[in-house]
């Protein structure tokens, strides 16, 4: 780029090396040659100087101070979503569901798999599953056993002879 | 070379946190905290609402950190979360932000910044009319305008970046930052320094 046939940045339609001229962000040897341009054309002349005192007014806008808790709040906002997090991975897609996010063809599939999961598993153990547990089964059999058992010795009370039969036959 | 290194600091912070050393978030978060509230103070003019969009941008960044790759600079990233996030909040609150009155706004926080600043009555009062001024400057730009110059001005960051913290392209951040200038010259440019304004 040689500045007696360097074109006007303004006329060439690159007003931007102009601005990054005037904010220091050119390298040395494009800054020289910006330098050389600005002594000879006025108009980017008139447009550096009023950019470089808008620049200085900006460089005296100060931030305002940050809150002293701004960095506890941050990290109690990241604890309180570590907690629920696990509680939110499994309740997302739920969640996503209920706002309209996801459509219903994902619930149709989920409901599809369990149902085939069910028809499965029925077919596998045909009839009524027994439900009752194994020791309710077990005591059920035990007091059925005892039932019979004292029905059978009354039996055999009543057929035990009487003591005066017992009297009569000696006799 | 600095700013090689800088990146490629600031993406091995990143690549930790995401291997669950919050300690290496920290680090991040003591040297980005002041430019992005900063940022986001100049972007939306209120203290309260810049650090709790601040806060919003950390956590995202946080969030973020098991799908982070270091596939662009670190502070472009951080910018494109910031700038979306105050884009947003300008676009929701347009409606309410133009029935606020930019002294009721200007009164928040200038209080502060000038008493510290002058010693005499007079200068209090330059200082303060020049501030007011400055931020009315700044609030009049269209808002991806203003958060172009502020990119530009106050993180000296790239076209290119800017460009991609901005979701557009290079040639688009150059015409923003042209017309934005043009603008703040018109209402600016007479003022110059602050100091030299006092002297």
């Amino acid at each position: 780029m040689n500045p007696k046939t360097m074109s006007c940045p303004l006329q060439s339609g690159n007003a931007d090396v102009l601005l990054s001229y005037c904010a220091h962000m050119l390298d040395a040897e494009r800054t020289e040659l910006m330098e050389q341009h600005v002594a000879v054309c006025a108009e980017c002349f008139a447009l550096a100087e009023q950019q470089k005192r808008v620049w200085s007014a900006l460089d005296d806008w100060a931030p305002e101070p940050i809150s002293e808790g701004f960095d506890a709040t941050l990290f109690a906002r990241i604890a309180a979503e570590e907690r629920g997090s696990a509680w939110e991975r499994w309740m997302a897609p739920v969640r996503r569901w209920l706002s309209g996010d996801i459509g219903w063809e994902p619930v149709l599939s989920m409901g599809v798999a369990c149902f085939t999961l069910v028809v499965g598993i029925y077919l596998q153990n045909p009839g009524r599953p027994d439900l009752t547990l194994p020791t309710v089964k077990i005591e059920a059999q035990e007091l059925e056993q005892a039932d019979r058992a004292l029905e059978d010795m009354e039996m055999l009370r009543q057929l035990e002879p009487t003591a005066e039969a017992k009297e009569d036959n000696r006799l | 070379m600095m700013a090689v290194a800088t990146i490629e600091r600031d993406a091995e912070l990143m690549l930790r946190v995401r291997e669950g050393d919050t300690q290496s978030f920290a680090v991040l978060l003591e040297k980005y905290r002041g430019p992005v509230i900063h940022f986001l103070q100049r972007m939306i003019l209120n203290q309260a609402v810049a650090e709790e969009l601040a806060q919003e941008v950390f956590l995202r960044v946080y969030r973020s950190r098991a799908n982070y790759e270091p596939t662009a600079k670190f502070t472009t990233w951080l910018y494109r979360i910031a700038s979306h996030l105050a884009l947003n909040h300008i676009r929701d609150r347009r409606h309410e932000r133009n029935q606020e009155s930019l002294d009721e706004e200007v009164s928040e926080g200038m209080g502060r910044q000038v008493a510290s600043l002058g010693p005499t009555i007079e200068q209090t009062l330059v200082r303060e009319s020049k501030f007011v001024e400055i931020r009315q400057a700044i609030q009049n730009l269209p808002a991806k305008q203003r958060a172009a110059v502020l990119m530009h001005k106050y993180e000296e960051m790239e076209y290119s970046h800017i460009a991609t913290a901005l979701e557009c392209s290079e040639s688009a951040v150059k015409s923003l930052l042209f017309r934005a200038y043009e603008g703040l010259r018109a209402k600016l440019a007479h003022m110059g320094g602050l100091e030299e304004e006092i002297r």
